[in-house]
């Protein structure tokens, strides 16, 4: 083993120096995971030289990593509140924030389930929705359930999912009535149907809130890929996957 | 500070009241599987040997999934067990299947650990005095698997203190119903500015499971210092 050890600590060493070329960290919320592996590849296409790593993760646990230290250049937020925790902790400059897309909040379901309004919702026994604690589909959804004042009364029917992702599994599987999911989610699912479409009057805007790290600035293959998610490819890209940027300001 | 919501002290009652009850039914299983595999001479023994110990290899989330898929409102067992009036799905009592299949694994190893160690003389005596199969199963094999199956109980226990993959997928995070520390401890990890109260349960989750090894290598000891006597 002592023999083993120097042997060992240089293999370390060349991992790690490896991973310093023209690498680009990506901290991106999970609901943006398909989008991004598209314009990943298509960014590739062009600049074969850069290595972009995707990390995807609940933004909370991305924002989290973060302000611990992890190495990340390029940070997307399913939620303007975790961006707006890291500019608190001085790890991202507002400056460089800007809006990449934004999505919407709708319920689906088995077809079975005929809802006209939203009001409707009370016609069904079991509701997913991402755990309005820490995802922030479910923070919305709850806020679209208070503002109409059909929260006391469901919230026992509610079934917080750990994201997204796995409230749509219960819907698809049946085991739920309905389950508050974003479009985009909605569009990929099988054989669960969108049943309503929240009014937006209901919940703010979802917006996906984009930043270059205090790291990241200091990496122009990091500057060169923020540029590129604002170019109209980029943008058409994630049209294709449902988000679509409202130009609301 | 320490200071725990009223759910927070839900799911530390709750993590509790499935971890014992996972435990204390899957200890007369635990001790058939053992049983079977150290004393039965029936086929395909490595195969269940495998079978058995899948849950302490595989990912939680493919055992909460293939859960999920089985004891769902459409899984062929859900459906089964629907008519009888039993639900799992999203109910803490498929946090005691998810749990217990588990910490499973775990028991029937030190059961099983625990019959291999028995003189095959005091069988063979046994037999010879005129003892069934079943006779030499109650007087012979099962006292002295006793201190076995205390020391399973307690890893399996800690092990269902624990779960999280297999159990969120099968029952969701329902605050006040389904939701155990692990959970509890996942949605403040989530929050901004939900450290301290993550850090609160991750204490209590710590000195929990402390204890529960503690008393596990105690026993252990024990039955060591009796046996080298």
């Amino acid at each position: 083993m002592r023999r083993l050890l120097p042997i060992l600590l240089l293999l370390l060493c060349g991992l790690t120096t490896e991973g310093q070329a023209a690498t680009v960290h990506l901290s991106v919320a999970a609901s943006l995971t398909n989008a991004f592996n598209e314009l990943i590849s298509a960014y590739q296409q062009q600049h074969p030289q850069t290595r972009l790593l995707p990390n995807y993760a609940a933004s909370g646990a991305l924002a989290k990593q973060i302000s611990q230290g992890a190495p990340s250049d390029l940070f997307i937020s399913a939620n303007p509140k975790w961006m707006a925790y890291l500019v608190e902790n001085s790890l991202i400059d507002l400056q460089q924030t800007w809006t990449l897309t934004s999505n919407s909040l709708v319920v689906v379901g088995a077809i079975t389930h005929k809802l006209d309004s939203f009001t409707d919702l009370l016609k069904l026994q079991r509701i997913a929705l991402g755990s309005p604690v820490s995802v922030p589909a479910g923070q919305y959804a709850k806020q679209a359930l208070e503002r109409s004042g059909l929260y006391a009364e469901l919230e026992p029917r509610l079934i917080p999912a750990k994201n997204v992702r796995q409230a749509l599994l219960y819907a698809e599987r049946g085991e739920v009535d309905g389950a508050f999911v974003y479009r985009t989610d909605a569009l990929l699912a099988q054989r669960a149907k969108i049943l309503l479409e929240v009014p937006q009057s209901l919940y703010n805007e979802v917006t996906y809130p984009a930043a270059l790290t205090r790291q990241g600035e200091q990496n122009p293959d990091a500057i060169a890929f923020a540029a590129f998610l604002k170019t109209d490819g980029a943008l058409e890209i994630l049209s294709e996957y449902g988000f679509v940027l409202h130009s609301l300001h | 500070m320490f200071e725990l919501s009223p759910h927070d002290l839900f799911a530390i009652t709750l993590s509790a009241q499935v971890a014992t009850i996972a435990t204390l039914l899957s200890l007369p299983v635990g001790f058939g599987l053992a049983w079977l595999l150290v004393f039965s001479r029936i086929p395909g023994k490595s195969f269940l040997d495998g079978l058995i110990n899948l849950p302490l290899v595989l990912p939680p989330v493919v055992v909460g999934y293939l859960l999920l898929l089985t004891f769902g409102r459409n899984g062929w067992l859900g459906g089964v067990l629907s008519q009888f009036n039993i639900q799992l799905i999203f109910s803490w009592k498929g946090a005691v299947l998810a749990s217990g299949l588990i910490g499973l694994p775990l028991m029937v190893r030190s059961i099983r650990i625990g019959m291999e160690q028995i003189d095959p003389h005091l069988l063979h005596a046994a037999r010879t005095l005129g003892a069934t199969n079943l006779g030499t199963l109650l007087t012979i094999v099962l006292p002295l698997s006793l201190p076995a199956m205390f020391s399973g109980a307690t890893l399996s226990f800690a092990r269902s203190l624990g779960e999280f993959g297999a159990t969120m997928i099968l029952v969701g995070n329902i605050p006040g119903q389904t939701q155990t520390i692990p959970l509890a401890i996942y949605d403040y990890s989530n929050t901004p500015g939900g450290e301290t109260q993550a850090l609160n349960l991750c204490l209590v989750s710590i000195t929990l499971s402390y204890l529960v090894l503690l008393i596990n290598e105690k026993t252990l000891r024990r039955v060591r210092s009796r046996q080298s006597v």
